[in-house]
């Protein structure tokens, strides 16, 4: 029996013609979700190869799944377009004869074909039979441009037969033309980047040296495809990874948002319940759904060894039910990846989500953080629907995780509100009443003289240096002026206070990195902070500064010493020091409505300190408007040159002793 | 006179020349002329080639005859001149020039001289390359099982400028053509791998993998890629073929040099059309010598060979035990002989294991200097272990140490203030061994963590043969590696002070996985000599020792397996995963599966352990992983009890019920009865059977619920 047994599965095990998913196999590739603070971070795997079906084709460029599960390929090598069946057997070959190249492929519901053939640069029509319709090729009309190449690589096609054509070089977008072949516009052209080093070209640079350089162009569509809602999707690569996804609207405008993304797009696809799916030149497969949200990333490239799941030179990419097909050109097969039951969850979560039933898609992303409690997708999603639902303490929770400052705005103002609403008359009234108090102890202490003593003992706490020196610092705020003559005359003033004052602003600063409120807050999480940078920078600022600034004026005929610099700098900071923490501690209080408020308070405070720095220089060195202007220009070129010097010794000693050290380690390897 | 001394001579001679002409009478037409018969014993007789040193076995309890070298060349066989020889030798070398360029020698296609002599129940050869002046002893004998051979480091001659790289060692060993043999070769690949004997293969090239991972002495580091998941490293130096299953079969097993050895397998189609594969063994390899710190270096030969024995014995199987299942129990008889394994009776509870592993403290870098997080203090563990419904539980402890998880352990045990003291360790240690299962310190004595500089020395590292530190990684964190007597000394200190404390035992990480060559200037040591420190060291420890994946010349001294692998790499020219090294282990030591956090899959892995006979194996904290998501340990991303909990009870329950039954017993048979359902039968008569179809289905008798499975006792 035992025999018969193992006969039978000797059997079947021969039988099997594609490599069979080993149940529990180790992927090749490892699989990236968003978490917080926007990196990627290690997840369950959301995809399995499922298998690799190699076909009878040479370098396929392309491949069309229609909704009934039909796949074509463009089988570019052999120039034909072959129908498989659901068993990816070859049901019939179109085109031979009558196709050189064809590189991209549409299949529209009539099961007409739509080839853009790069063998001959024309777009190819074939009926459901695979005979010729038509045939095209460059538009006549001018405007589609004199001196414009017509090199159509992939197409596209929407309800209106109208045929969305990425024309290789195109800088002007999609080639939109009709099924005549009649050239209907430009679509979608993607946007020529400047940076800072060309602009400082075009200043500098004539005509001739320009014209060495290679055009800034911009860079030209890769793929195109469209979704259900027949809006356009192009990648383009060459581009920054984060725009290289774009979604048109109508009018051609880019309306999907910045996000991880790859360099080396090849395709594109986007499928019935909204989920985004790209691949790249690297074998890498990047998810996401419709606003632009990456959901997975996963995908390793074959170094050779042949593990099931590892691409080598992917061309197209195609989502049908719940798996993903990849075409890959150097392998000639169709490598096909399932859906593991984690990523389902996270598909119908965001499907629910999409539509806006947050409520019903909460349980779905639930069950995700059970799978992996880093996935923000998921908290922002829970939270969004405790919102709905009037739990605004739980939305406050989950969109803090979410690191989601504009719903955490949204969820504090609510319950601020509830605050307010039931405090705010209680708490006027309590002002009032403190008023009335205050104004009438003044009265009485103007009459009896209750606070005398205190008064007197005040006076004379005053007069202790440390503290005159702080009472000093306040009279900065109303004459500033006069401040910065008496640290001239030295009667006000102390280098120990000056120090500590620095010491407090350093204080200020990191402190206001951890206290300033979420909203408001550039890190969403403490452990992102680099104190000791802040510090360093801050201090060496200041340094700067002083030396600069002294430096400059003794050159000058600036009247102020070292002692005067030094102090002066340190009391001009007074804006900052006195109210930057109050203000910080305040923010933790405004939700975004009130972020005018927040950042024009926190202006006010830099320009304030800006005026009072520019004060310093033409008080303490007496110098006029004119003389402080060039005086302040000149410090701040100083302290540009200083920080270069710097910059190029550490360079210069760095080579040095990697040099010795080289030197050494050859000499005790071959000595 | 003379001449009837004459006559009687001869008469003499006849009579003695009887017994040898009624061997060669009855030698089988199959084995050709040249081959001679050396050796005979109950099972096989063994015929040698003299000139090519190729052999031809035949197997007395069936007739079979298996060939370990190509004797005439067909139609269609896609040999060159340079393959032939390959295939009619019985060892071909590669020899490397001044220049590091490699070429390769066979003993039929080069200039040599053979000194060959018979041997008790074999032969033994000295072969002489004379163009490259290089000389290799082998050593032929029959033995119980099969063949033995062997190549002592003392036959080898290296008296030219020529090196010995490479020695292949009978590669054609049971080569079939195409798919005229029905069969299969087997890969110790992960759980096991099997390609099929066919025309036609997806493989461009040979599958390559060397036995015991790469060597980072060699190496300096591997790259750390994120995107890539390297495939599992080879623990056991075997390989094997099947001719027909149920049979013929052989299983080949290194018992010396396995570290330098590399398996080599050729499915029909790659190169030749011959399906073989063979056991590589390397002596001296190029390397590259960085000379400055922009890369810029020389590539250089190494400077002293590799010293080490070969001693490589062909297992030979007919019958019931010719297939995958007789050759993992033949390799569990082998190691059992050897001492290398033994029978643990199982412990505790009558009830299947769980591995527990709980993640005490890890830091994160808050401000100046780094906050500790504790994450499961000793109080907690307890409250998790009372409220999860499970027995046996296989309790491991990671991050116990001062600082957590991302700090050098000392070489005491002493907890992280915020998890508790040792006392209460100690009670929750009694508390664990009275539900059956053990309390263990998670310890890997070969790291050192780049980031805490502070907690060793320079000299306790191993160092490359670039004369670089060697760079690892492990759970997220950079490390160097300590030498082998550093090793030695933590391990010591470390497991004495765990005994004299606690009644705990230890998880040991990477001591079996890991195996590096070590070029201190004057303390160098081979891997094959860490081995027998590895071994030496390991063996004086008085605690139980969980390992996690150890390498086969450990196992003598694991106490549990950690981490066994699901399945295999998943190559897309191989054609099943099988559960050889589950077989292997089974009824000897309890092994348990990867943790099912990181699952895709939790419902279809734990089928897979069903079928395995695995027990399931969790991460757990009592804190959520929320907190740890800044640290080094966030690889970790779902661990919290609170979410876990009712998974661990579904999962252990589930799995009790089936696995239950089959404690301490070995696997004896393991087939597909039909797609996608497999049945694993146990020594003590029972079987489990495995649906991993969406719908039922009836299988001899009994009907398994779709996605499930069934245990049923001994069958009439």
């Amino acid at each position: 029996m035992k025999r018969l047994v193992r006969t039978l599965s000797l059997l079947a095990l021969l039988i099997s013609l594609a490599p069979a998913q080993k149940i529990g196999a180790r992927t090749p590739y490892t699989t990236w979700a968003l978490g917080p603070g926007w990196y990627f971070f290690l997840t369950q795997d959301a995809y399995t190869p499922l298998t690799e079906i190699d076909l009878s084709i040479s370098g396929p460029e392309d491949f069309f799944f229609t909704p009934d599960g039909t796949l074509y390929v463009a089988d570019t090598g052999n120039g034909r377009i072959l129908r498989l069946g659901r068993d990816y057997a070859v049901q019939a070959s179109y085109g031979e004869g009558v196709l050189d190249s064809p590189t991209g492929l549409y299949i529209d519901q009539d099961g007409t074909m739509y080839i853009a053939d790069a063998g001959s640069d024309t777009i190819v029509i074939l009926d459901r039979l695979g005979n010729l319709v038509s045939r095209f090729g460059r538009p006549s009309e001018l405007l589609f441009g004199v001196d414009n190449e017509f090199l159509p690589r992939k197409i596209a096609v929407d309800a209106r037969r109208n045929l969305y054509i990425v024309s290789e070089g195109s800088t002007n977008g999609l080639v939109v033309m009709n099924t005549d072949g009649h050239f209907i516009g430009y679509f979608g052209a993607n946007p020529a980047n400047m940076s800072l080093k060309m602009i400082l070209q075009r200043m500098f640079l004539n005509e001739e040296q320009l014209a060495q350089f290679i055009k800034n162009e911009a860079a030209s569509p890769s793929n195109v495809t469209i979704d259900f809602e027949a809006m356009i999707f192009s990648v383009t690569a060459g581009t920054t990874p984060e725009n290289s996804i774009r979604r048109y609207t109508v009018a051609g405008r880019n309306v999907f948002p910045m996000t991880a993304g790859s360099g080396s797009f090849r395709d594109v696809h986007v499928s019935e319940n909204g989920l985004v799916t790209a691949v790249d030149a690297d074998g890498e497969i990047f998810e996401y759904d419709l606003l632009g949200m990456p959901l997975f990333l996963f995908g390793a490239k074959d170094q050779g060894d042949q593990r099931l799941g590892a691409l080598r030179n992917p061309t197209a990419v195609e989502r049908y039910q719940n798996r993903i097909y990849v075409l890959d050109k150097d392998k000639n097969a169709i490598v096909i990846y399932q859906s593991t039951h984690f990523a389902d969850l996270v598909h119908d979560g965001v499907r629910l989500y999409m539509k806006g039933y947050y409520l019903e898609a909460r349980p779905y992303f639930e069950e995700v953080l059970r799978y992996n409690g880093s996935f923000i997708m998921a908290y922002k999603a829970i939270a969004d629907a405790y919102f709905k639902a009037g739990d605004y303490q739980n939305a406050l929770v989950n969109y803090r995780y979410a690191e989601d400052r504009h719903g955490y705005s949204e969820a504090y103002w609510e319950l601020r509100n509830a605050v307010l609403q039931r405090d705010l008359a209680g708490g006027i009234l309590a002002l009032a009443g403190l008023f009335v108090i205050q104004g009438l102890w003044k009265r009485f202490d103007r009459r009896h003289g209750w606070t005398n003593p205190l008064k007197t003992w005040f006076v004379g706490l005053s007069r202790r240096k440390w503290v005159d020196d702080l009472l000093f610092l306040f009279s900065f705020i109303k004459h500033p002026t006069d401040g910065y003559y008496y640290i001239k005359k030295k009667q006000r003033g102390s280098l120990g206070f000056a120090l500590l004052i620095y010491l407090w602003v350093v204080i200020v600063r990191v402190s206001s990195l951890y206290l300033t409120g979420f909203i408001f807050n550039r890190y969403a999480n403490f452990s992102q902070i680099r104190a000791e940078n802040e510090i360093a920078y801050i201090l060496l600022f200041l340094f700067l500064w002083n030396v600069a600034n002294y430096l400059v004026s003794t050159i000058s005929d600036g009247e102020g010493r070292v002692r005067d610099v030094v102090i002066g700098t340190a009391y001009s900071l007074f804006p900052y020091a006195l109210f930057a923490l109050p203000l910080v501690l305040l923010s933790n209080l405004l939700s975004m409505n009130e972020k005018l408020l927040f950042t024009f308070s926190f202006n006010v405070i830099w320009a304030w300190t800006g005026l009072m720095f520019f004060l310093m220089v033409k008080e303490i060195h007496n110098y006029s408007f004119g003389e402080t202007v060039r005086n302040v220009f000149m410090t701040i070129f100083t302290i540009a040159i200083m920080l270069l010097t710097g910059y190029i010794l550490y360079v210069l000693f760095f080579q040095l002793f990697d040099f010795i050290g080289a030197l050494f380690r050859e000499v005790q390897l071959r000595g | 006179m003379k001449k009837s001394i004459a006559l009687l001579l001869v008469f003499l001679h006849l009579f003695l020349a009887m017994p040898a002409a009624a061997v060669t009478n009855s030698r089988p037409r199959e084995i050709p002329e040249p081959y001679d018969l050396v050796a005979e014993n109950t099972d096989f007789q063994l015929y040698v080639n003299p000139e090519s040193l190729a052999f031809k076995l035949l197997d007395k309890r069936n007739g079979y005859i298996w060939s370990s070298s190509l004797d005439e060349k067909m139609e269609g066989d896609r040999l060159n001149r340079t393959w032939t020889a390959f295939a009619s030798s019985g060892f071909s070398i590669d020899y490397l020039d001044t220049q590091a360029n490699t070429q390769r020698l066979s003993i039929t296609n080069s200039e040599h001289t053979m000194e060959i002599r018979t041997i008790e129940n074999g032969i033994q050869a000295q072969v002489t390359f004379t163009e490259v002046a290089i000389s290799v002893g082998l050593r032929l004998q029959l033995e119980q099982e099969g063949v033995r051979v062997e190549v002592p480091f003392d036959t080898l001659r290296q008296d030219g400028k020529f090196r010995l790289e490479m020695l292949y060692l009978y590669p054609w060993m049971g080569a079939t053509r195409g798919g005229q043999t029905p069969g299969y070769m087997f890969l110790p690949d992960g759980s096991g791998s099997l390609i099929e004997f066919a025309e036609e293969t997806k493989a461009e090239n040979m599958f390559f993998g060397r036995y015991y991972g790469a060597d980072l002495g060699m190496l300096e580091t591997l790259p750390f890629s994120y995107t890539t998941r390297r495939p599992y490293q080879i623990s056991m130096p075997v390989l094997g073929m099947v001719h027909g299953e149920v049979q013929n079969a052989y299983l080949a097993v290194i018992e010396k040099g396995a570290s330098y050895a590399e398996i080599q397998a050729h499915p029909s189609g790659v190169i030749t059309n011959f399906n073989f594969l063979y056991n590589a063994f390397l002596y001296n390899e190029s390397y590259f010598q960085r000379t400055n710190r922009a890369g810029d270096g020389v590539t250089v030969i190494q400077s002293e060979t590799n010293h080490f024995d070969i001693l490589l014995h062909y297992r030979f199987l007919e019958g019931e035990q010719a297939d995958y299942v007789g050759m993992a129990r033949s390799y569990q008889a082998y190691l059992v002989g050897k001492g290398m394994l033994s029978r643990q009776e199982p412990a505790g509870a009558e009830a299947i294991g769980i591995r527990l592993e709980f993640l005490g403290a890890e830091q994160e870098k808050i401000f100046f200097w780094r906050r500790t997080i504790p994450m499961t203090t000793i109080a907690q563990m307890k409250a998790v272990l009372d409220a999860l419904q499970v027995s046996n539980p296989q309790v491991i402890f990671y991050g116990w140490q001062p600082g957590g998880a991302s700090s050098m352990p000392p070489d005491r045990i002493k907890l992280d203030r915020g998890l508790g003291n040792l006392t209460e360790l100690e009670a929750l240690i009694a508390e664990i061994a009275a539900r059956g299962g053990t309390f263990n310190l998670y310890y890997d004595p070969l790291a050192a963590f780049r980031n805490d500089p502070a907690s060793y020395s320079r000299h306790d590292l191993a160092m490359a043969i670039t004369n670089a530190y060697i760079r690892s990684y492990q759970r997220g964190q950079p490390t160097y590696l300590f030498n082998p007597a550093t090793i030695g000394q933590h391990l010591a200190t470390f497991s004495q002070s765990v005994q004299g404390r606690l009644n705990a035992g230890l998880a040991l990480d990477e001591i079996g996985s890991m195996l590096y060559a070590d070029f201190r200037r004057g303390r160098q040591l081979n891997r094959e000599q860490t081995i027998s420190i590895y071994q030496s060291l390991l063996a004086q420890s008085g605690t139980p020792l969980g390992m996690y994946a150890p390498n086969d010349y450990l196992f003598a001294y694991t106490s549990a397996y950690y981490d066994i692998p699901l399945s295999d790499s998943g190559y897309t020219y191989t054609n099943a995963s099988v559960p050889f090294l589950q077989i292997v282990l089974s009824g000897h030591i309890p092994y348990y599966g990867e943790a099912l956090n990181f699952s895709a899959n939790v419902e279809t892995d734990l089928l897979k352990h069903a079928e395995y006979g695995m027990y399931p194996s969790f991460f757990v904290t009592y804190e959520g992983t929320a907190r740890i998501l800044n640290t080094d340990s966030n690889w970790i991303y779902v661990s919290s009890y609170q979410q876990l909990g009712g998974e661990i009870n579904a999962g252990y329950a589930w799995l009790d019920a089936l696995l239950g039954h089959v404690r301490g017993a070995s696997i004896v048979a393991h087939a597909r009865v039909a797609d996608d359902v497999f049945a694993t039968t146990y020594e003590n008569g029972w079987q489990i059977i495995v649906n991993y179809r969406d719908t039922p289905v009836s299988v001899q008798g009994v009907t398994i619920p779709g996605r499930d499975a069934i245990s049923r006792g001994a069958l009439p």
